[in-house]
C-alpha cells in the first residue's frame, strides 16, 4: 500500500460562527488525477487555501509526504513541492510571459541577492532551463517574450499553469482551470493534464465543468456545505444518491 | 536593432550623457561641484528606485539612510582619521545593517503601512541626529570633514564618478537578474509570490540591505565632497526629493532614476538666484510628471527592453 | 506635595487632551478620505495651516467677533476641500468604478500628487509671509486664564475642547442622520454596491473632502489663536501626527483614529515634562513604529486573512 502524498485529517475551518469546512478527511495518492467538485459556496477554495498555507485550519491537520504542513507559511509549503493556480487568475500583467513563468523556477531554487551578486551561471541556467521546459509543456514557448497583459485569456491560464510547473512540484493544485475556456481550449487543457499526470505529476483540481472532471479524473471528492459527502471513482460518484440530491439535482449526470 | 525605432527612447539617455559631459567640459569649479552632486544624487535615486520602483515598497524616509552613511563617514574620518576607502565601506556597511534591521522589523507591513513606518523611522533618525549633540554635534553639524584625497574639484569628481559608476553597474546587474524579476513579481502580487515558493520578507530584507548600502556610500561621498554636513541635509523634504527623482524618471527604471536625479538637481540650480524656490520647483515638477507622464520620462518597460536588446539578455539573464 | 503633583498632572492631561483633540479632528479627515477613496491626503496639514492664516487675515482686515471668524474659516475650509479634490485627486481618476478607485496606481499617484501640492502650498506661503510667526491682536488671543477649583487653565484649552467636541457631535450627526453621511458610509463600505443603489460617487467624494477640510481648517484656526503661533510650517507636524493616528487606528476606523490621536496628544504632553522639547517629537514617531510592529494593520485594523 503506497503512502499517500497528501493527507487531510479532520480539517475544519470556522469564520466567526460559520463553519466553512467541517471534519474533512481524505487522502491523495501519488500519481492520481483527483477532482474536487461541489456547489458554489461548498468551501472548495477554502480547502485549497488551507492546503497551500494561505489560511490556517481551525482544527485538524494536513500532512504532505508524512510531514505536517498546516500552520506553515505559503512559501514554505510551495518549497516542499505543492504548487497552485488561482481561481481569479493571478498573473503579473506587466511582465513578459517568460518572466512570469520564471518566478516559479526562481522560487524552486530560492535564488536570492547573493546569487545575483556573485553566483555562478549554473543556477541561472537551471532557472532558464526549467522555465523553458514549463513553457514547452503548455505550448507557450513561441509566446515567451510577449507581455502577459496582451495574451488571450486562455493563454494566460496556460501561463499560470506553466508558472506552477516551473516550481517542479510533486502536487499541482488547480483552482477552476477551465473557467472561461471554450470547448476546444478545454479539450486542450484536458490533454495537457493527462500528459502531465502520465509523466508522474499528482494533480488535484477543482472544477465546475463536470464533463472535464468525469472525463479525466481517476477519483472525485464531492464537497457540499463544508462537508465531504462522497469520495470515489467517477462512476461511483455520479450514481451516489447523496451527490445527485445535493448537487446534480434529480437528473443523473452525463 | 532598428536605430530609428529606438531613437525616441534613447533621446533622454543621450541628453543625460550630453549634459553630464557638458558639465565636465565646462571646466569651472562650480560645474565640477554640480556634476559631483548629480552623480551622488543619481546613485541615491537609483538605490531608492530598487525599493520603491522595482520592489514596489514606497519609502518616505530614504534620506535618513543617506544621512547615516554621511555621519558614519564624517565621524570615522574626523574622529578616527580613517582613510576614504575605509569610510566609504564602513558607511555602506553601517547603513546596510540599519536598513536590514528596519526591513526585518517591518517585514509584515504592506503598502501604506510600510510607507508610514519608513516615515516614522526616518523621522526618528532625523530627530536623533538633531538632538544627540554629544555624538552628532547636533544642529551645528560636522565641519572640516577630510576629503577623498583629490587635490581639486575635478579630481574629486573623477573619484566620485568612478565609485558611483561601479555601484550603479552593480545595481543594474541586480535589477536585470532573476532576483530583480522576483522583486518585480513581489511588487505586482505579494501573495502570489509566496505561493511560488519565494519568501516576501526575505526579498524585502535583501533589497533593503542593498539599497541602504548604496545610499550609505552616497552619503559618505557627499560628506567627503562638501566637507560639511548637518541634520538639515537629511530631513523629510529630502526624502521626498529623492522619491520625486524616482517618480519623474520612471518607477522601476534605473536610467530613469538617473534622469530624474539630473533634472531635479539641475533645474533648481539653474534657478539658484531665486534661492527659496527650490522645493517649489521640485514639487511642481513632481506634480506635472505624475499627471502627464505617469510612467516617468524613461519608464521601466523601455529600460528593460533597451538593456535586454543591448546586452542580449534573454528573459532575465 | 502630592496635591501639587496631582494638579499638575491633571493640567498636563487637559493640555494633552486639547492637543489630542486637534490631532483627532485632523485624523478623522484623513480617515474619511481614506475610507471612501482609499488614498492618503498629504495636503491635509496645509488645510490646517491655511485655516489659521485665513483666520488671521480675517482678523487683520475685518476684526469681527470670534464666532464670525470661525464661520469664515468653515467656509474657507469648504472651498479648500472642493479645490483640493479637484486639483490633486480628480485628474488621476479616470473612472469611478471599484477597480479603478481601489487601484494601487491611483493610491501611489495621489499620495505623490497631494504631497507635491502640500509642499508647493507650504513653500508658497512661506515665501509670501516669511518664516517668522505672525502677530495676532491681543484681544483675539485665547490666553485668558481661567481658574476651575485648583486648576489653572487657559481659555484657549476650553475653547478647543468645546469647539472640538461640538464639531465631533456635528460630524456624528452628519454621518448617521443625513443623506450625505449615509452615502459616505455606503461608499466607504461597498463601492459597487453604493453605485448600484444610485449613489453619486463623485459627489460623495467631494463631500468627504469638504467635511475633512472643514475639520482641519477650524482646528488650525483655533490652535493658531490659542498658541499665538501662526507660521507656514505649522501644518507639517500635526499633519504627520494625525496621519500616524489614522494608521495606528487601523486606517478605516474613526473611533480608532480618535483614540490613537488622544493617546498621542496626552503622551506628548506628559513626556515634555520629563524630556526636552527636541526629543519629544520622537514620541509620536516612536509610538507609530512600535504600534505597527506589534499590530501590522494598526490597532483596530482587520486580520491578515485575504485571498
Amino acid at each position: 500500500m503506497t503512502q499517500p502524498l497528501l493527507q487531510l485529517n479532520h480539517l475544519s475551518r470556522h469564520f466567526g460562527g460559520i463553519a466553512a469546512l467541517h471534519d474533512i478527511s481524505a487522502r491523495v495518492y501519488p500519481g492520481e488525477l483527483m477532482g474536487l467538485i461541489g456547489p458554489n459556496g461548498a468551501g472548495k477554495t477554502t480547502l485549497f487555501n488551507l492546503i497551500t498555507g494561505f489560511s490556517a485550519p481551525s482544527a485538524g491537520t494536513i500532512q504532505f509526504r508524512d510531514q505536517l504542513i498546516n500552520g506553515l507559511a505559503a512559501e514554505q509549503i510551495a518549497q516542499r513541492g505543492v504548487a497552485r493556480t488561482f481561481q481569479n487568475l493571478r498573473v503579473f500583467p506587466n511582465m513578459s510571459v517568460f518572466d512570469n513563468v520564471s518566478v516559479g523556477a526562481i522560487g524552486r531554487s530560492a535564488y536570492g541577492l547573493c546569487d545575483a551578486l556573485w553566483g555562478r551561471a549554473a543556477k541561472r541556467d537551471r532557472i532558464s532551463a526549467a522555465t523553458w521546459r514549463a513553457l514547452e509543456a503548455v505550448g507557450l514557448d513561441q509566446d515567451a517574450h510577449a507581455m502577459a497583459a496582451n495574451l488571450s485569456y486562455g493563454k494566460r491560464k496556460a501561463m499560470e499553469i506553466a508558472r506552477a510547473l516551473a516550481l517542479e512540484p510533486a502536487l499541482l493544485i488547480l483552482d477552476e482551470p477551465a473557467a472561461g475556456l471554450n470547448d476546444s481550449e478545454t479539450a486542450e487543457l484536458a490533454a495537457l493534464l493527462r500528459r502531465l499526470n502520465a509523466d508522474g505529476l499528482t494533480i488535484l483540481l477543482v472544477e465546475h465543468d463536470l464533463n472535464l472532471v468525469m472525463g479525466i479524473c481517476s477519483r472525485i471528492l464531492v464537497l457540499a456545505l463544508g462537508t465531504l459527502i462522497a469520495d470515489g471513482s467517477p462512476t461511483q460518484v455520479s450514481n451516489d444518491p447523496r451527490v445527485l440530491e445535493s448537487y446534480l439535482g434529480v437528473e443523473s449526470a452525463a | 536593432m532598428n536605430v530609428y525605432k529606438a531613437w525616441p527612447r534613447l533621446v533622454p539617455l543621450l541628453a543625460l550623457l550630453a549634459i553630464y559631459a557638458g558639465l565636465v567640459a565646462a571646466g569651472s569649479g562650480y560645474a565640477y561641484r554640480v556634476a559631483t552632486t548629480v552623480a551622488i544624487m543619481g546613485l541615491l535615486a537609483a538605490s531608492a528606485n530598487l525599493i520603491t520602483g522595482v520592489a514596489g515598497l514606497m519609502t518616505l524616509g530614504h534620506a535618513a539612510f543617506y544621512g547615516i552613511g554621511a555621519y558614519t563617514a564624517a565621524l570615522a574620518s574626523s574622529d578616527w582619521g580613517a582613510p576614504p576607502v575605509v569610510t566609504l565601506l564602513l558607511a555602506g556597511l553601517v547603513t546596510s545593517l540599519v536598513g536590514l534591521l528596519v526591513a526585518w522589523l517591518t517585514r509584515k507591513l504592506v503598502s501604506v503601512h510600510f510607507a508610514v513606518a519608513t516615515l516614522g523611522v526616518g523621522q526618528v533618525i532625523y530627530v536623533t541626529m538633531l538632538n544627540w549633540v554629544d555624538f552628532t554635534r547636533g544642529p551645528m553639524g560636522i565641519t572640516d570633514i577630510p576629503g577623498l584625497g583629490a587635490h581639486s574639484d575635478a579630481g574629486n569628481l573623477a573619484i566620485v564618478t568612478a565609485v558611483c559608476a561601479v555601484l550603479l553597474w552593480g545595481l543594474s546587474r541586480i535589477i536585470h537578474s532573476y532576483f530583480g524579476n522576483a522583486l518585480r513579481a513581489l511588487r505586482e502580487d505579494e501573495r502570489c509570490v509566496a505561493a511560488m515558493g519565494l519568501s516576501p520578507a526575505r526579498l524585502k530584507i535583501q533589497a533593503m540591505g542593498l539599497s541602504c548600502f548604496c545610499a550609505g556610500v552616497a552619503g559618505a561621498l557627499w560628506a567627503h565632497s562638501t566637507r560639511y554636513i548637518s541634520p538639515a541635509d537629511f530631513r523629510f523634504t529630502e526624502s521626498i526629493s529623492i522619491l520625486a527623482m524616482v517618480v519623474v524618471g520612471g518607477l522601476g527604471s534605473l536610467p530613469g532614476a538617473l534622469l530624474g536625479a539630473l533634472i531635479l538637481t539641475l533645474f533648481p540650480e539653474l534657478l539658484r538666484s531665486l534661492g527659496d524656490y527650490r522645493m517649489m520647483a521640485i514639487s511642481g515638477i513632481m506634480f506635472a510628471s505624475i499627471l502627464f507622464l505617469p510612467r516617468g520620462l524613461f519608464g521601466e518597460a523601455s529600460a528593460l527592453r533597451l538593456l535586454k536588446r543591448h546586452f542580449n539578455w534573454q528573459g532575465a539573464q | 506635595m502630592f496635591d501639587f503633583l496631582d494638579i499638575f498632572f491633571v493640567q498636563q492631561l487637559i493640555n494633552g487632551l486639547a492637543q489630542g483633540l486637534v490631532y483627532a479632528l485632523m485624523a478623522i479627515g484623513f480617515t474619511l478620505i481614506f475610507g471612501v477613496l482609499n488614498v492618503v491626503n498629504f495636503a491635509h496639514g496645509e488645510v490646517y495651516m491655511l485655516g489659521a492664516f485665513v483666520g488671521l487675515l480675517v482678523i487683520q482686515v475685518w476684526a469681527p467677533p470670534l464666532v464670525a471668524v470661525i464661520l469664515v474659516v468653515v467656509v474657507v475650509g469648504l472651498l479648500l476641500g472642493v479645490g483640493l479634490e479637484r486639483v490633486a485627486f480628480r485628474p488621476f481618476r479616470r473612472f469611478n468604478d471599484e477597480a479603478s478607485l481601489k487601484s494601487k496606481a491611483l493610491r501611489e499617484a495621489t499620495l505623490l500628487s497631494s504631497l507635491a501640492i502640500s509642499i508647493f502650498v507650504r513653500e508658497l506661503t512661506q515665501t509670501y509671509f516669511g518664516s517668522e510667526m505672525q502677530a495676532i491682536p491681543q484681544r483675539y488671543l485665547l490666553m485668558t486664564p481661567i481658574k476651575i477649583g485648583a486648576l489653572n487653565l487657559v481659555s484657549g484649552q476650553l475653547v478647543i475642547l468645546g469647539v472640538g467636541l461640538l464639531m465631533f457631535l456635528v460630524l456624528q450627526y452628519t454621518l448617521f442622520h443625513t443623506r450625505v453621511g449615509l452615502s459616505i458610509r455606503a461608499v466607504a463600505n461597498n463601492l459597487s454596491g453604493a453605485t448600484h443603489v444610485g449613489i453619486n460617487v463623485g459627489q460623495t467624494i467631494i463631500a468627504t473632502f469638504v467635511i475633512g477640510s472643514i475639520l482641519g481648517a477650524v482646528s488650525g484656526a483655533l490652535v493658531g489663536l490659542y498658541t499665538g503661533n501662526i507660521y507656514a510650517q505649522m501644518g507639517f507636524a500635526p499633519g504627520i501626527k494625525a496621519f500616524v493616528a489614522m494608521v495606528m487606528g487601523g486606517l478605516s476606523s474613526i473611533p480608532g483614529a480618535v483614540i490613537s490621536a488622544l493617546v498621542l496628544g496626552v503622551s506628548e504632553s506628559i513626556a515634555t515634562q520629563f524630556i526636552s522639547q527636541g526629543w519629544s517629537d520622537l514620541i509620536s514617531y516612536g509610538l507609530l513604529v512600535l504600534t505597527l510592529l506589534v499590530f501590522p494593520r494598526g490597532l483596530f485594523g482587520g486580520s491578515d486573512e485575504r485571498v
